[in-house]
């Protein structure tokens, strides 16, 4: 593992990654974050990822739709390196860069790029801890351990959740007694606090009831000022009403990428109108 | 659907007629079988208690005959003055060592003492020793008194114990054949009574020749002599300081007061010595096999918890699959070795190795270097920890199995390390798992026999815990090496056997105890994580 130096705060990956905090004109005309290059994926035998090209711009909504297994994860998941997680799971040609570094080069440091990129799952997963230790953990395991600091971190990002007002009295209490809805903005919560650049989000409202559902989307507008969101649906509504870019998976390929309105608008290709009009899916 | 196919489904023969065995349907036979076999196994457990119970139970009424026995044949009258003659000889033992001390060199050629300054030691030591001739002669006498009485009082009931057995038996004649003497205690125990008044005497004449002596300490020109005599002259006046609890004790005695079956309990749970077919008094305390099961299961838990939980955190969250499949069955093979082999290891290489370790010079500074005894607690210690470590490993794999992978995925997307993630996640999530591993662990190692029959070294004493963590290579006994031990050299319904089972008895309570809240917290935590 390679040694971090506490003192520099600005989270670079080992080599050049540019500043975090680089000041973006947000009138200016979004230029791409992330880039993806003809990329081709493999769960061992199986390639799943068939020349993905994708460039996904900076304080976005990019939203990931297509039906299920056309690899919509597994792409997001490229993006943090969870596939290599995965035994087997490989990278077969082609390349994912982030502000022009090459995540997959071996001299990239997995965990500093995984704090730039946070991550919100499908089914909302807080620790068996206390809100208040959720959502510091990401600070703690940075060797954070001033409480006032801990202290304005949690409460700057539960309200950046919407979750403040409704947890303030009883932070110290567990995580997983909270409502489906609260757990996964609690989650989103625990993200935000490490102060990503970059938030992926795997389906993050499927197992939600649909007020919770409209909570969160609302939260996914506000979040979009600061942070360059990802997101994975099923749900065409949701991708309508709360992205600006939408891609179009079938069966491993990218098959449109375009602003939302476009894609559900007048679509260029006739399977993603047939997907979009809900005629198959 | 359409009509024609409710049809055939109505044509399907429903009207299906099991076969019958003795009356009974298939279905029957095998729901008979499999609940048979559960209930045989309950069945069996509860059998199992009620045979240690009804072994046992005797146990303490025999136990309280025995104190019974032990006071009234005035044993417990002369034990008091044995402690006396006992303190002496630890003070005699004290003279002893800085005699050892003085007689050596401090370096080659300068010794720690003059040839006149021992020759004064010596006189000293020898007038001490002399000051307690009388307590001695007075002591052997009553032992003679005591024992005499005892046979006596032991006989009497052996012969009323036949005398019934005769009776139950239905055979009369013989029964009334059985002569019973009636032993009058009081007159019995006369001469040993009377004895007070001699031993206020010699009492009284030996504290007065220690105090004299205490006042005229020999002289050494060592400093390192000087504290040691120093230190002597203490344990001297305290000793004298003892004379007089020693004479109420005397003459607060009384042969007739009744011993409570409670006594019998404690003499028996909390008795510090274990000392069977003496021919003073039998002592069945298991203070000394209790702590010999604990201090070898504490060893063998120190050793079997690290690796055993190591090795689960590794092959569950480390691990690449392919090592995860050759690890697993190795540590898992462990278990599969008869524990005979494990011992023959421990007595032919384990204790053989670990003593010539100890005995390396450089290495004296650890306690308990270096090992006098090959066979002790620490080669039990390591043998039971690696019994212990496949159930504690196969367990706690499980435990960290169970804790929600998505734990781990969250921890890791926010960017923690493994490690990280292992210590501060996926441990705490798993550690009622863990918990309830390392204390079946611990059952497992208290209820082991062979091993430590073979390699404890089987010294019935309470270790000596001054010696700090040099304690553990001492030889200890216990709890089911003594009833492995003793069992077949026993009189069946004897005391003995009986006091055998009473810690069976105990054995079991414990491993049920510890197996019990094992269960509990397993069960605690099933129901936290699901
Ligand atoms: N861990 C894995 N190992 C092997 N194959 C996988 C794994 N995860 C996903 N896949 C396969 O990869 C394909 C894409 O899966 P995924 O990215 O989860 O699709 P989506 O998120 O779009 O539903 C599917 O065919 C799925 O079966
Ligand atoms: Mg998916």
């Amino acid at each position: 593992m390679p040694v971090m130096d506490s003192s520099n705060t600005d989270l670079r990956i080992r080599t050049s990654m540019p500043a975090f905090a680089s000041p973006v004109d947000i009138h200016q005309a979004p230029r791409a974050l992330i880039e993806i290059e003809n990329l081709d994926f493999h769960y061992g035998p199986h390639k799943v990822l068939h020349e993905i090209s994708l460039q996904i711009p900076e304080r976005q909504v990019t939203a990931f739709i297509g039906p299920s297994g056309c690899g919509k994860s597994t792409l997001l998941r490229c993006l943090n390196r969870m596939n290599d997680l995965i035994d087997g799971a490989r990278v077969g040609a082609g390349r994912i860069s982030i502000r022009g570094i090459d995540i997959h080069r071996s001299d990239v440091d997995v965990i500093e790029l995984r704090k730039r990129l946070g991550m919100v799952f499908q089914k909302s997963n807080p620790f068996p801890k206390s809100i208040y230790e959720n959502v510091a953990y990401g600070l703690r395991i940075q060797g954070v351990r001033d409480r006032s600091r801990l202290d304005e971190a949690v409460e700057r990002s539960l309200q950046g959740a919407g979750l403040w007002d409704e947890v303030k009295d009883r932070l110290h209490t567990s995580g997983l007694g909270l409502s489906g809805g609260q757990q996964q903005r609690l989650c989103i919560a625990r993200t935000i606090a490490v102060e990503p650049e970059i938030i992926l989000m795997d389906e993050p409202c499927s197992a939600l009831d649909p007020i919770a559902t409209a909570k969160i989307e609302e939260l996914i507008k506000e979040l979009r000022s600061k942070f360059t969101i990802v997101i994975v649906t099923h749900n065409m509504q949701q991708a309508a009403r709360c992205s600006d870019l939408t891609a179009f998976f079938y069966l491993g390929r990218l098959v449109e990428f375009s602003p939302t309105r476009t894609i559900f608008m007048n679509p260029v290709n006739p399977q993603t109108e047939a997907y979009v009009s809900g005629r198959f899916g | 659907m359409p009509p024609e196919k409710i049809n055939s489904v109505a044509a399907f023969p429903v009207t299906f007629r099991p076969g019958r065995y003795a009356g009974l349907t298939g279905n029957q036979v095998v729901r008979g079988f499999f609940g048979g076999n559960a209930i045989v196994s309950v069945v069996v457990l509860g059998l199992i208690t009620l045979f240690l119970l009804r072994e046992g139970h005797g146990f303490f009424g025999q136990n309280r005959r025995n104190l019974e026995i032990y006071r009234a044949a005035g044993l417990e009258f002369v034990d008091i003055l044995k402690r006396q003659e006992e303190g002496f000889g630890s003070l005699n033992r004290t003279l002893f060592e800085i005699r050892l001390a003085a007689g050596r060199e401090k370096e080659p050629g300068s010794p720690m003492a003059t040839a006149a300054e021992l020759e004064a030691f010596d006189a000293y030591a020898s007038e001490l020793g002399d000051a307690a001739g009388p307590l001695r002669e007075l002591v052997g006498e009553l032992v003679e008194t005591a024992s005499a009485i005892k046979t006596k009082l032991v006989m009497n009931e052996d012969r009323l114990a036949e005398r019934q057995h005769l009776l139950a038996t239905g055979r009369q004649s013989e029964a009334g054949s059985i002569r019973i003497e009636t032993i009058d205690s009081e007159a019995e125990l006369r001469p040993l009574l009377e004895s007070r008044a001699r031993h206020s005497a010699i009492s009284g004449s030996l504290a007065k020749s220690l105090v004299e002596l205490s006042e005229r300490m020999p002289s050494m020109s060592a400093p390192e002599l000087q504290v040691l005599l120093g230190e002597f002259g203490e344990l001297l006046r305290d000793y004298v300081a003892s004379f007089p609890g020693i004479e109420r004790q005397l003459a607060e005695w009384r042969h007739d007061r009744e011993v409570s079956i409670f006594s019998a309990i404690t003499a028996f749970l909390f008795g510090r010595e274990w000392l069977t077919a003496s021919f003073w008094q039998d002592w069945y305390g298991v203070l000394p096999l209790v702590t010999g099961s604990f201090l070898i299961s504490l060893i063998a838990l120190g050793l079997a918890v690290p690796l055993g939980v190591g090795a689960a955190v590794y092959v569950n969250q480390i691990a690449r699959p392919s090592e995860r499949s050759a690890i697993k069955p190795c540590i898992e093979f462990i278990s599969a070795i008869p524990s005979v082999v494990l011992g023959f290891f421990g007595i032919a290489v384990l204790g053989e190795a670990l003593r010539k370790v100890s005995h390396i010079a450089w290495l004296e500074w650890i306690p308990g270097f270096p090992i006098a005894e090959r066979l002790n607690a620490l080669t039990a210690g390591c043998l039971l920890g690696l019994i212990a470590v496949p159930i504690i490993f196969s367990l706690a794999e499980d435990a960290l199995q169970n804790v929600p992978k998505s734990f781990k995925e969250a921890s890791l997307a926010l960017g923690a390390s493994r490690i990280q993630t292992v210590v501060r996640i996926i441990l705490p999530a798993g550690i009622s798992g863990i918990i309830s591993a390392v204390l079946l662990g611990l059952g497992r190692v208290i209820g082991e026999t062979m091993v430590v029959l073979l390699c404890a070294g089987n010294r019935i004493a309470i270790p000596d815990f001054s010696a700090g963590p040099g304690v553990m290579t001492q030889p200890v006994h216990t709890m089911t090496g003594i009833i492995a031990q003793e069992m077949g050299e026993v009189v069946q319904g004897g005391i003995h056997y009986r006091a055998l089972f009473a810690v069976g008895i105990l054995l079991f309570c414990l491993s049920l105890m510890i197996n019990l809240t094992a269960q509990r917290i397993l069960g605690r935590y099933r129901l936290l994580s699901s």
